[in-house]
């Protein structure tokens, strides 16, 4: 996809009309600054001319223009400078708002089981500066037209001292923009992916240390662990430093190609000396409006690199939305050969690893199922999304919660539900209590890793949230998890309850005894047949393949 | 500093190379009016002047981010040992600490290849241009200087407005901003429960509530790019207009000074190089603000904690006496009990209740705590005598047998398969080629069990007297946890052993049951 029609769809009539205005004021910027400094050359020159003739010649040069000019074009340059940055700002940032969005509700239509795994903090981050490289391309993409536009002014002005020097500068703006892409390629390519990629490596193994420190101080490893970890970090060092002194070499590269250029012009110039002087400070001035360029070569590699990820996003298939319905008519489960009717509750039993969660997430439709689910009469790998949600309420181990207030979260699951029932799902998972203690009832944020709520806490709110969502099928992954008995059999006697008043069906699956009470049989899920699938390269691999994946 | 100095060196030459320039430009107009004078030095001057500027801008970014690079590496140094592995107030979570370590640091590293040579340059640059200039043109000089002062003016002005704009705007702004990254993490439960109409209009409004934000405060802070824009023009123009009205005899006062054009045109072809150092410090504002940010959250990473050393005294059981902890989100009542020589312990209590606080303040792993922690004889309990079987172990790439003897690297071969095979990685090591099997960090093709075995055999072959395990069973399949209960009572009969748990069984395979 290239740059055109990604941004093609987020050109509002507003972001347009910034990027012209931008694009204008950068034009008036970029030429008056040439003007400023070659008016300021040709008037000295031809004053000095002028009054090395005599007082009667120096009388009569016109000196009110030159110096009027000279101020105008300073207030213009300051102001026209203020409105390319304003509104070249505001363009991107109108532009990423309404890119953000689109992305979201892209992303958001996709079905769980193929969709690309952005959970994790790395692909989020990632995401994030893909789209800051695009702001920052839309941000300067008025300055390149203008900058164009204030070279062309430089040639003409050169022109005054002769077409020799008008073409030389001519031929040299034109070149400049390939050398400095092609340098800039050449410079920044290969460390800017190094640095990418060490980076992503150095927090993973950071988190991985952090998260073992207890063991780390006991048995006194930190010298071994900073070993292990400055060996990636020299990696990164490396890729950085390569990036930084690119930088460097083409700010060098550019300074010394403005003296040559200046040489040239001067060597080449033909009139008188004004005009000289005007030809050889426009010439200077031109190229300095090109360095617009020299950024947009040492950002293009890591511009193009999220393109094309954020493209890659962006050819995702547009689905059409399907709200989903609460009340659909229930269909039956096929665990396997076990066929399980509509309100039945069972457990499903095995040692940990066996992959209990696993078959839990491939029937909630997560993931790419690799048991032999069924639906209704149709396998669950075959079915649409919408129609699996429409069955079945999930709770998952993990218990994911959004950042916003506890209510947000209920909302989740059905969008407009009133307190009261927040309240009576809260009740049955014996969460009311603590809730109504909390310092702002149901308004209570929830911040990164769920605030002041407990694992134990928060995994009885993401039940509550499954009850709200009022689908015929209930799983639940470890719901007890982290309660004290006396608290562990209320919440069974409340869920009990609700499930044979509302009918609905339960999978259940539990380490702990006193859940199973809930199930009306088990199912060992050794038994259940799994299917050998072959992943596509982009799509979620279930848990036993990624560990099985090395860097 | 010394690179401090060199950098100052480097813009020096950066400086003479802009004069060389300037000296160019002006020699070569005045050259044409002068016929008689050749052509040649300007040429010379107009090339030599870039390539000085040339080698002085490649020797700042070589000595800025050899600089940066040096100031970071320390940081590391400091941080991943204290963070990873030093006793520390308070326990971080890996995500705080992976901030503070990795992105921090990043921060400081811009911040000193950037901002720092900006700063020196914005410092002695300035200086350097005008006193160029003087030579020429002295009045020039102090126009340019003179300019300086409104600046200030203007700069402290415009900064302060800028300020409160984004002061009153950038927390809204990071939660708004936050809020994407939030729902994209969350897709896979906003698309099971049908949420995405209601979560992405909230999404696209938070996104343009950003944008217009960011705006206002934007607005702000452009107004400081245009006071130096300004002045900066300002400069060039009257300097233009001051040695033009001099040069036509037509200054309404008798001119201080004699100029001639390659005078008056040196000091107009520097006249931009004034405000060039400013900027440079301008663009790097933002590496500034970061790594300044970044800076003293660093130096707040790493507190003084009190060291507890005194000497320590032999194992010979475990006293806690009215252990409290109270930290935001953690608070342990007083707890007193004894743990014996050979004894088993369970500490309980629901999840996130600080059960693995309480072990790592035993452990002497945190100093925010009251209370104390000693042998059975009331000496100081000795760090070498702890070993820690964690929920999840560490694991560093390199040899099964090798992660098992990180505790003890003198530890024979035979002494390896021995413990490995207590703790029942006989299988594993029978199927998978043995202790050579080969590990990564994150134990790919391990089970949680297995993984979890590789820890308490870690912690026995270390043959420390006291073993403190963080849930031992949590997760496991009651054939597993039931072996693993097993192997932790027989151990129970050589060595002290207390665990943080919520398994009933292990509770009850326990001596005593300590409830938080």
């Amino acid at each position: 996809m290239s740059r055109r029609s990604l941004f093609g769809q987020d050109m509002t009539p507003q972001v347009r009309r910034y990027i012209g205005l931008a694009a204008l004021a950068a034009t008036v910027a970029a030429v008056s600054s040439i003007l400023l400094l070659a008016i300021s050359g040709w008037f000295l020159t031809a004053a000095a001319l002028a009054g090395a003739a005599g007082a009667a010649t120096a009388y009569g040069f016109n000196y009110l223009i030159p110096s009027a000019m000279i101020r105008l074009l300073a207030i213009l340059r300051t102001v026209s400078r203020y409105g390319e940055r304003l509104w070249s700002h505001q363009a991107a940032l109108f532009a990423m708002a309404g890119l953000r969005g689109r992305l979201f509700a892209r992303l958001v239509a996709q079905d769980n089981r193929n969709a690309p795994d952005l959970s994790g903090g790395d692909a989020s981050a990632r995401l994030i500066g893909d789209i800051a490289a695009l702001e920052d391309l839309i941000v300067r993409r008025p300055t390149l037209p203008a900058s164009m536009i204030g070279a062309a002014t430089g040639v003409i002005i050169a022109a005054f001292a002769g077409w020799q020097a008008a073409v030389v500068l001519l031929a040299l703006l034109v070149m400049l923009p390939t050398i400095l892409r092609k340098l800039g390629t050449r410079l920044t390519r290969t460390p800017a992916r190094d640095a990418a990629e060490a980076l992503g490596k150095l927090r993973d193994r950071y988190v991985e240390y952090a998260a073992a420190r207890a063991e780390i101080i006991a048995y006194g490893l930190a010298d071994r662990v900073t070993l292990e970890l400055n060996g990636i970090a020299a990696e990164l060092d490396r890729a950085n430093a390569q990036l930084f002194r690119g930088e460097g070499v083409i700010a060098a590269v550019l300074t010394i190609y403005t003296g040559g250029t200046a040489a040239l012009v001067l060597m080449s110039a033909t009139a008188s000396a004004p005009r000289v002087a005007l030809a050889l400070l426009a010439s200077v001035s031109a190229i300095e409006a090109m360095t617009a360029w020299a950024r947009t070569a040492l950002r293009q590699a890591r511009v193009e690199e999220g393109l094309r990820r954020l493209a890659s996003l962006e050819r995702l298939p547009a689905a059409p939305f399907a709200p989903s319905t609460r009340g659909s008519q229930a269909l039956a489960l096929t665990i396997g050969d076990e066929s399980v009717a509509p309100g039945t509750r069972i457990a499903i039993t095995g040692q940990s690893g066996s992959g209990k969660t696993l078959l839990l997430e491939s029937l909630a439709g997560w993931r790419t199922s690799v048991f032999e689910l069924s639906l209704g009469d149709r396998r669950v790998t075959d079915i649409p999304s919408a129609t699996i949600r429409d069955q079945i309420a999930l709770s998952p181990q993990d218990a994911p919660m959004i950042a916003g207030s506890i209510a947000d979260n209920l909302r989740v699951a059905r969008s407009g539900v009133d307190a009261n029932a927040m309240w009576q799902a809260l009740r049955i998972a014996c969460l009311d209590q603590r809730i109504l203690t909390a310092p702002e009832g149901l308004d209570t944020m929830l911040g990164e890793g769920g605030g002041i709520l407990s694992g134990g806490e928060l995994k009885r709110l993401s039940l509550a949230r499954a009850l709200l969502a009022e689908r015929p099928w209930l799983l639940l992954d470890e719901p007890t998890e982290g309660l004290d008995s006396k608290t562990e059999a209320l919440l069974i006697e409340r869920l009990r309850a609700w499930l044979e008043e509302s009918g609905t069906g339960l999978v259940l699956v539990s380490h702990r005894q006193a859940p199973l009470t809930l199930s009306e049989r088990m199912l060992a899920i050794g038994v259940v047949p799994r299917r050998q699938l072959v992943f596509p390269a982009n799509a979620m691999r279930p848990p036993a393949q990624q560990d099985g994946e090395s860097e | 500093m010394i690179s401090d100095k060199r950098i100052h060196g480097f813009w020096m030459l950066d400086a003479a190379g802009a004069a060389v320039f300037a000296l160019g430009v002006a020699y070569g107009v005045s050259a044409l009016v002068a016929v008689q004078r050749p052509e040649w030095p300007a040429m010379v001057a107009l090339l030599l002047g870039p390539i000085l500027r040339g080698v002085g801008i490649l020797g700042v970014h070589w000595t800025a981010i050899d600089e940066a690079q040096r100031v970071a590496g320390g940081w590391r140094e400091r941080l991943f040992p204290g963070l990873l592995g030093r006793r520390t107030n308070k326990p971080l979570l890996a995500g705080e600490s992976a901030t503070l370590a990795i992105d921090h640091i990043a921060s400081v590293e811009a911040y000193i290849a950037r901002f720092r040579p900006a700063r020196v340059s914005a410092m002695i640059g300035p200086l350097i241009i005008a006193a160029i200039t003087a030579i020429a043109s002295w009045v020039s000089a102090l126009i340019m200087l003179g300019t300086m002062l409104p600046f200030a003016i203007g700069m402290i002005l415009a900064g302060t407005a800028a300020r409160r704009a984004s002061e009153r705007q950038l927390s809204a702004l990071e939660k708004l901003s936050g809020l994407f990254v939030d729902r994209v993490r969350n897709l896979p439960l906003i698309r099971h429960y049908g949420a995405e109409e209601r979560i992405g209009r909230q999404v696209s409004g938070a996104a343009r509530e950003v944008a217009e934000r960011t705006i206002v405060v934007l607005r702000a802070a452009f107004l400081s790019g245009a006071v130096l824009e300004f002045f900066a023009a300002l400069a060039v123009a009257l300097i233009a207009v001051y040695c033009g009205f001099a040069l036509l005899g037509m200054l309404p006062f008798t001119p201080p000074e004699h100029l001639t054009l390659e005078r008056a045109f040196f000091a107009l072809a520097m006249a931009p190089e004034f405000y060039l150092p400013m900027r440079r410090l301008a663009a790097a504002y933002h590496e500034k603000q970061l790594g300044e940010a970044a800076l003293q959250t660093l130096e707040q990473a790493l507190p003084e904690v009190p060291s507890t050393l005194s000497s320590v005294a032999r194992f010979d059981g475990l006293v806690v006496k009215d252990l409290t902890i109270d930290w935001p989100g953690v608070r342990i009542r007083p707890l007193t009990f004894d743990v014996a020589q050979h004894d088993l312990v369970a500490l309980t209590g629901p999840t996130g209740s600080g059960k693995t606080s309480t072990l790592a303040a035993i452990a002497g792993q945190v100093g925010d705590i009251d209370g104390c922690v000693t042998t059975a004889g009331g000496g100081a309990l000795d760090a070498a005598d702890i070993a820690w079987a964690a929920q999840r172990p560490l694991l560093l790439p390199g040899t099964l047998g090798e992660n098992i003897g990180l505790a003890v690297p003198d530890a024979s071969e035979t002494e390896i398969v021995m413990v490995a095979e207590r703790v029942g990685l006989g299988e594993v090591m029978a199927s998978r080629g043995g202790l050579a099997l080969a590990i990564d960090h994150r134990g790919s093709g391990l089970s949680g069990g297995e993984r979890r075995r590789i820890g308490l055999a870690r912690a026995l072959l270390s043959g420390r007297p006291l073993l403190l395990c963080d849930e031992p069973t949590a997760d496991l399949d009651a054939d597993s946890a039931a072996g693993i209960i097993a192997l932790l009572v027989e151990i129970a009969r050589e060595r002290a052993v207390l665990m943080a748990t919520h398994d009933p069984a292990l509770v009850a395979a326990a001596r005593l049951e300590v409830a938080l």
